[in-house]
């Protein structure tokens, strides 16, 4: 059934069942997003970029947890949705290499799109920068993997596993200390991947590529 | 139930109760003394163990026979180890007495039980009113308490099914079960009963969600994953009285229609993983759970699960994630845990105070449990008060007891006569709240107005010497160690307020940390994912709220006005105090910083120095020379004597 | 991670693969696998994460991503005498963090880690719940209440110590010796 809602004054349709921030990309009105995959179950909701103001509630919520309801009436561009974007987007890059000109997803990059949509400048003046020690891992037979481009949104990790089964890329450690860990993935022999670069595809800041030699 | 069924219930709970008080019969009216020793993790620490060892030779060296009867926490830790002595012959009431040294256990011994003499110096008091010896139930610390949860802890044996059904255990269940499901729902949904971990939602409230999912399997989970730093109230209860926590479990698995529990419980509490296992198979030995209860159709399996260590388990999602086996990382609710939980089934999570309150709600009923407490908050409040407070331990008190009562009158006020500063309440997740606030009453609703929180019940009194930011920055170490990492605001926000507050504890404070300290923890509370997220910066905002003055000294002035924070503060001796000659500070010394100076008086080498403290201890009072100051450049310059010169001396 | 297994580590595994046959192959066993494994182990080798793996039928690095999420789960061998010291709240408002540190400087080793000889090994602990007692401190299974820095010298010694009576003891008693 196709449900009619309106956002920042548009009427817009979508099928029942469907997010609210799936609505809104598909209706042209764009929502930052880093972790929303359509084929998720449940939602990661953990990038906390997706946020809009929906009538009735007090606070923005993220958007890819919403199912869209009929007559809803959603505002995706208000002071305090821009707040809470912009500093996500700030503490994410608080944590980022800030190193466009030699990363190979310069212009291409989820989070420089995010930056110019929001006006927000990729050197963020008030927080510190606090990089990983490991600047590059080639544990991996065939991907390079750079901790401090990571956005943890946990693309790689879902497509792998909905791809193969299961995904040799994982979440690992915790907290601040979260990385995508290719763990125990030395031995060429055991890996699906094949000629698969799916992951490498699915991340938004280039994060992951594959090695040259293979 | 059929009303045979029923009938069947009472016959064979009544067999159980009889063989019960037998044995309680048996131990009570054996013509021997009995010395009642307090042995939860607590008592333990406190050396119980070498306490009943003690016990148990005197009585074998002096040739008395008497009984050991070990229980579990009175929640008197400042008291530790606890033991009660009953010795009717002596004509004497049962007497409390504190810190049981094992010498003092031999002695007791030897003069109580071999010579009537109860020692009075070291009487705490008689546990009963009597014309002989003050009772406990003068002291504010015993009168003022009103015990539903932990009216039998410290007074039963927690390792004998027994002693619990003696002293009217399991009736309840029997009482439920003889109730239709909606029945138990109803009593505990008028008694107003609001969950113990924090949140306060109704408890029949979620229930009955739990209860409206029909045709399908349903469980029902305890939560004893207790991770707040300073609090110890599930552990105790679990030590103490572990059957009471299992019977509310299984009034509430019969009221959703559950045959399926866990008890998630912390592996580092190894002593309730142990007896809460223990209690649940003696139980299912005596037909109180297991297939079948009591004969009735009524079937309930539950197990333990042992959380791995992480804070964030607590939050609901999280929790079940970890049973899963999975990285315990909370989902983003909506669905609920009683709409779909652990395995996709409905899911009950209730803390251990909550379902502990369960048994004496139904057996008093609805309407006096709502007489104890506030109207929105009725019931008692179980905190454990830690810092520097006299009589740290826990206390149950009716909500709405003022903060006041609670920690000058029942606790006993401030440790050495200092002044009270702020008590932070909730825990990490909650706030500090500053003397203004000690005629709040305490119950879900006034707390929170005022900025902290009810949380899971620790309660941590800090006197003067406490610096705020100090403290907000152990919180926030505590929580970003204990983020999950999922979500970006919770894992990279906390950090940088981590790091901010690091900053300020060091006296390298920057003009407009404070205003990037108050909106980055707005952006935290209004963005995370889970609670522990949106609560995270709480310490922060209430100690920013009502310490401010603090926090700008250490920015602008580089200066510590509680003397805690360590880079901001140092030691020197006054040379007109310092007596000549006197090693005590230099002999303590951890890191050799104390140096003795021409003539013969001490120094600190500030380059050394840790700033432990241990010298200021250590000065013999009548001297009184040791000096801490911030900031740091207040020390006046004292010379140290070249190496040289030393050797030349000697 | 990468440390050689001893020989008493390698009987030990071998005991543990024999336990893991009375797990169900049940993702929910994991936790409770990993606890057994480590209270066999002392901690968790890459080599019982590789078995624990074959046994849920799931891939290592599954394993790995859960283990590194929880406080309880070591990676490296703790000592024969684990120090933990409590940073509950109450112990750090009695300062429990200066009694860390003085562990630390006796020890030359920092939180987490553990001494070359692999005799002491130092933990940070949140609240042990003897908040009474605090500032405490855990050395093996002993909790030692009221710690205070000039207290941590000689902890360590009465150890040390008592190790050396033992080692005494044990000579006098080998046979062939007077």
């Amino acid at each position: 059934m196709m449900l009619k809602l309106r956002v920042d004054n548009q009427e817009i349709e979508a099928r029942e069942g469907k997010t609210l921030l799936q609505a809104c990309l598909d209706n042209q009105i764009y929502v930052p997003n880093l972790c929303y995959l359509e084929d998720m179950e449940s939602p990661s909701a953990s990038c906390r970029m997706c946020f809009v103001e929906i009538e009735g509630t007090p606070q923005p919520v993220p958007s890819c947890t919403v199912q869209v309801k009929n007559d809803m009436v959603v505002k995706t561009d208000t002071p305090a949705v821009r707040q809470l974007q912009r500093t996500a987007l700030r503490l994410l890059l608080s944590v980022h290499d800030v190193d466009c000109k030699n990363c190979h997803a310069n212009k291409k990059c989820e989070l420089q799109n995010i930056a110019k949509f929001l006006k927000v400048g990729l050197k963020p003046k008030r927080l510190e920068r606090y990089l990983k020690e490991t600047l590059i891992d080639e544990t991996h037979p065939f991907l390079i993997h750079y901790p401090n481009r990571c956005v943890l949104c946990g693309k790689c990790v879902h497509i792998c596993r909905g791809k193969h089964g299961e995904s040799v890329l994982t979440f690992a450690r915790r907290g601040f200390d979260t990385i995508i860990s290719t763990y125990s993935a030395t031995d060429e022999s055991s890996l699906t991947c094949g000629d698969c670069d799916t992951c490498v595809k699915a991340c938004p800041v280039g994060a992951l590529a594959v090695k040259e030699s293979s | 139930m059929s009303p045979d069924n029923r009938k069947n219930i009472d016959i064979k709970f009544n067999a159980i109760r009889k063989e019960a008080e037998k044995h309680r019969n048996e131990f009570r009216d054996a013509p021997v003394p009995k010395i009642h020793i307090g042995m939860a993790t607590c008592g333990i620490a406190s050396g119980a163990l070498e306490t009943q060892k003690a016990f148990k030779e005197a009585l074998v060296e002096n040739d008395i026979e008497a009984r050991i009867h070990t229980v579990g926490c009175f929640g008197h830790c400042y008291a530790e180890p606890v033991v009660i002595i009953d010795h009717p012959d002596s004509g004497f009431p049962p007497i409390f007495y504190h810190e049981v040294t094992p010498g003092k256990a031999k002695m007791l011994v030897k003069l109580f039980l071999g010579g009537g003499d109860p020692r009075f110096e070291h009487v705490y008091g008689a546990t009963e009113e009597n014309d002989m010896i003050p009772s406990v139930t003068d002291f504010s610390r015993f009168n003022q308490e009103k015990r539903i949860v932990m009216e039998k802890c410290g007074r039963i044996d927690p390792e004998d099914i027994y002693d619990y059904i003696a002293a009217d255990g399991y009736s309840t269940l029997v009482k439920a079960l003889k109730l239709d499901p909606e029945e138990v729902i109803k009593e505990v949904t008028h008694s107003g009963l609001r969950g113990r971990g924090g949140a306060g939602f109704p408890t029949g409230r979620k229930w009955n969600l739990a209860k409206s999912v029909t045709d399908q399997e349903k469980i029902v989970i305890c939560n004893a994953d207790e991770g707040d730093p300073g609090a110890y109230m599930d552990r105790t209860i679990l030590e103490s009285n572990p059957h009471q926590v299992l019977e509310g479990i299984a009034i509430c698995a019969y009221a959703v229609g559950a045959h399926k529990a866990m008890v998630y419980v912390r592996s580092e509490y190894p002593l309730a993983v142990k007896l809460v296992t223990d209690a649940i198979q003696q139980a299912e030995k005596l037909g109180l759970l297991g297939k079948g209860i009591l004969d009735s159709t009524f079937d309930l399996k539950i197990d333990v699960f042992q959380g791995s260590g992480a804070f964030v388990c607590g939050e609901e999602t999280a929790l079940i994630r970890s049973i899963e086996g999975y990285r315990g990382m909370p989902q983003h609710r909506p669905p609920y845990p009683v709409q779909k939980g652990l395995w996709n089934k409905p899911t009950v999570i209730n803390n251990v105070k909550t379902l502990a309150s369960v048994p004496p709600i139904l057996d008093h009923g609805a309407t006096w449990y709502r007489s104890i407490g506030t109207q929105n908050s009725p019931g008692t409040a179980i905190f454990s008060i830690v810092g520097n407070v006299v009589h740290a331990g826990l206390v149950e008190i009716p909500m709405g007891v003022s903060l006041r009562t609670l920690i000058f009158d029942i606790c006993g006020g401030i440790q050495n006569n200092k002044k009270f500063k702020a008590v932070q309440i909730g825990g990490p997740s909650g706030g500090c709240l500053n003397e203004d606030f000690l005629d709040t009453p305490i119950d879900f609703d006034s707390l929170t107005e005022a900025g902290a929180m009810m949380g899971s019940g620790g309660m941590v009194v800090m006197d003067e010497d406490t610096c705020m930011v100090e403290v907000a920055r152990y919180f926030l170490d505590f929580t970003q160690k204990e983020s999950c990492g999922k979500c970006t605001f919770c894992r990279i926000g906390t950090y940088h307020l981590l790091k901010i507050l690091e900053r300020l504890t060091k006296g390298e404070g920057l003009e407009g940390d404070l205003e990037l300290l108050e909106t980055l923890s707005q952006d935290i509370k209004a963005g995370s994912l889970c609670g522990l997220g949106k609560t995270a910066p709480n310490p922060v905002l209430t100690s920013l709220k009502y310490f401010r003055d603090e926090y700008e000294a250490h920015i602008k002035e580089k200066r510590c006005p509680a003397l805690m924070c360590r880079p901001l503060t140092a030691f020197y001796f006054d040379l007109e105090l310092c007596a000549r000659g006197c090693d005590a500070c230099a002999t303590c010394c951890p890191v050799d910083a104390v140096f003795t100076t021409s003539n013969r008086k001490k120094g600190v080498d500030q380059e050394l120095c840790v700033k432990c403290g241990e010298c200021l201890v250590a000065c013999p009072p009548e001297y009184d020379a040791v000096r801490k100051v911030s900031p740091p450049d207040l020390v006046p310059y004292i010379e140290k004597p070249p190496e040289k010169e030393k050797k030349d001396v000697k | 991670m990468n440390e050689e297994l001893t020989e008493e580590e390698k009987e030990a595994l071998k005991h543990i693969a024999l336990k893991l046959e009375t797990f169900e192959k049940h993702r929910g066993n994991l936790i409770p696998i990993l606890q057994m494994v480590q209270n066999n182990l002392a901690y968790l080798p890459s080599e019982a994460l590789k078995i624990v793996a074959q046994h849920l039928g799931i891939i290592e690095s599954e394993v790995y991503g859960v283990a590194t999420f929880y406080n309880q789960f070591r990676f490296h061998p703790p000592g024969k005498y684990p120090v933990k010291v409590c940073l509950g709240t109450a112990c750090h408002v009695k300062a429990g963090d200066i009694i860390l540190e003085n562990f630390e400087r006796k020890l030359e080793i920092s939180d987490g880690e553990t001494t070359p000889d692999r005799e002491f090994s130092i933990e940070r602990v949140a609240c042990v719940g003897c908040c009474a007692l605090a500032p405490v401190a855990i050395i093996d299974e002993t909790v030692h209440g009221h710690m205070a820095p000039s207290k941590v010298e000689g902890l360590i010694l009465r150890i040390k110590l008592q190790e050396e009576i033992e080692e005494r003891e044990k000579k006098k008693n080998e046979p062939g010796q007077s």
